[in-house]
């Protein structure tokens, strides 16, 4: 199965969408690639009953109609071609018919909005079950009006957390503390309030909530450690000092069945990387791709919006999509119809200045390393402890994170090191530039196609 | 609200229609339903946005499916999974 469109969108959240909306009003014929079973993304997670997001603007139900939404569908590729470019879908997981487990389909364009993923730093206990991404916890409530479980503990860093935590309540459920390992300071930055003063708002918001149901809000405080077997029991807690340091004779226990967690975002880039567009280091120290003002990045016909030009959250993922609509229109020479182009225009680097400020104030400090006891899981997916990644480094001399792959097996399992590719680059002697980290994130497929599945591709173009 | 019929590990359960299998399984007070390769280790949800790999369950007789991805139906049979899934 092989079809031809104008532009392929990768990604139906918030940028995806509206990007798909705006080059389709102009003329263009646009599918969309999503790996989940509903449209919306991460932050528009709807339930089965909810009716579907429509970014700002975007009412038009012809429009709409007109593109061509292929849910639980993965793009695990994409090829340069001599007409621009071939992107390679699988079906989802389980197999249920109805969705082709192989198909790819050609575009002039390629507009990535692939989000981001919770960032995580390892720690004692992080793999018992109840210790999940923040992200996680809140796309269970949103898409399924499940709270995931009965005391639950937000920990990380970032504004993110307050969210997490209002959902959590919302829902119904209990939260123990929001911890949080920067101090107060940080986020009374003056550059960072005046930067987006309806934050500010939404803070207070949170600060109402928290008082209401007494959650306090620890700042400056870390998690050290998970304690349970066959589920979370409790965790323990710590001050720490501007470098993330525990400070001795402070730990605290908090009987929790639950540990929401999460250090910012991971852009999903891999399409990006895999077509080889140019990449930056964003302010949160994350792999972000570069744009230009239509949000075209240094490969012609490769747009991107949202988190994967740098981590800003919903409301400009959402400017910058109507953005790449339109650019990527004009670039097919389509007159996009945004009648507000300047003024989204303006929106965008209002946005995108809060949230480099943002990356900046809440980056990451190193001082977690000291808890990670030589027993702690570093790579999930193959079991791989921090003890085995400081041999590889004492003993055996790897100085990187792709020395400690090929010696340990870290970052090579179904994740592809896409959880602890952080935690390990960390652990390493010598900070990964971008290029490294470019590198790193350059996997030849997303996801997993089985052998069989890329066979019956072969069959079909006999 | 409509609900679906499913079996877990042979025990008919009740689930939400339109809810992930993850989603399911949480409802009903299970949190872990993988053991790793290599140490046996307990697994459940973690990045719940199909990223991490970590809540991979037998389903229907296919191993290796993500849970916090499809979508439960009636009538699927899953099934806790230990190690790779074909063991």
């Amino acid at each position: 199965m092989s079809e031809e469109y104008d532009i392929v969108v990768v990604g139906a959240g918030a940028a995806g969408l509206s990007a798909a909306y705006v080059a389709a009003q102009a003329g263009c014929s646009v599918a969309v690639v999503d790996s989940n079973e509903r449209p919306g993304g991460q932050y528009h997670r709807k339930s089965a009953e909810d009716s579907a997001y429509v970014p700002a603007g975007c009412a038009n139900p012809w429009v709409w109609n007109s593109i061509d939404m292929r849910s639980a569908t993965t793009a695990y590729a994409v090829a340069k071609t001599d007409h621009g470019f071939t992107v390679h879908l699988r079906g989802p997981d389980l197999d249920r018919g109805g969705i082709p487990i192989i198909a790819k389909v050609h575009a002039r364009v390629m507009i990535v909005a692939t989000g981001a993923h919770d960032r995580h730093l390892p720690v004692p206990g992080w793999d018992i079950p109840g210790v999940m991404a923040g992200g996680g916890a809140q796309s269970l409530i949103k898409g399924s009006g499940i709270v995931p479980g009965a005391r639950t503990v937000v920990a990380g860093t970032g504004p993110f957390l307050l969210a997490v935590a209002q959902t959590i309540i919302d829902a119904g459920g209990e939260v123990v503390a929001v911890v949080e390992a920067h101090r107060v300071k940080s986020f009374l930055s003056p550059t960072l309030l005046l930067a987006a003063p309806s934050k500010a708002g939404q803070l207070g918001h949170f600060a109402k909530t928290f008082a209401r149901h007494r959650v306090p809000y620890l700042l400056g405080h870390r998690v050290r450690a998970v304690h349970g077997g066959a589920q979370v029991e409790s965790v323990t807690i710590s001050k720490v000092d501007d470098h993330w340091r525990a400070i001795p004779g402070t730990d605290r226990e908090l009987k929790a069945d639950t540990l929401a967690i999460g250090y910012g975002f991971t852009a999903h880039t891999d399409l990006l990387v895999q077509v080889g567009c140019r990449m930056t280091e964003f302010t949160d120290g994350g792999l972000a791709v570069s744009v230009d003002d239509d949000q075209h990045t240094s490969v012609p016909g490769v747009f991107a919006a949202g988190e994967t030009t740098g981590v800003g959250g919903v409301d400009l993922a959402e400017v910058e999509g109507l953005l790449a609509g339109a650019g990527a229109a004009r670039w097919l020479d389509k007159q996009p119809r945004l009648s507000n182009e300047r003024s989204l225009n303006r929106k965008r680097w209002r946005l995108r200045t809060f949230a480099e400020k943002l990356g900046e104030v809440f980056r990451l400090r190193d001082g977690w390393q000291q808890d990670v006891s030589d027993e702690t899981i570093v790579c999930r997916c193959e079991e791989i402890t921090a003890g085995s990644i400081r041999d590889a480094i004492t003993d055996l001399g790897a100085t990187d994170a792709r020395s400690v792959k090929l010696l340990t097996r870290a970052g090579m399992g179904w994740c592809q090191g896409r959880i602890c590719g952080l935690a390990v680059d960390s652990l390493c002697p010598i900070p990964p530039t971008i290029a490294a980290k470019t590198a790193a994130a350059a996997r030849p497929l997303t996801v997993p196609v089985s052998l069989g599945a890329l066979g019956s591709e072969r069959g079909e173009e006999k | 609200m409509s609900e679906v019929m499913f079996t877990l590990d042979g025990t008919p359960q009740r689930a939400t229609a339109g809810v992930t299998i993850a989603a399911a399984l949480i409802s009903v007070g299970v949190r872990s339903w993988r053991t790793t390769r290599v140490e046996g280790r307990p697994r459940g949800l973690f990045c719940g946005m199909g990223a991490c790999f970590d809540c991979l369950i037998t389903v229907n007789d296919q191993p290796n499916i993500r849970a916090c991805l499809v979508v439960i139906q009636d009538g699927d049979v899953v099934q806790k999974q230990k190690g790779t899934g074909y063991e």
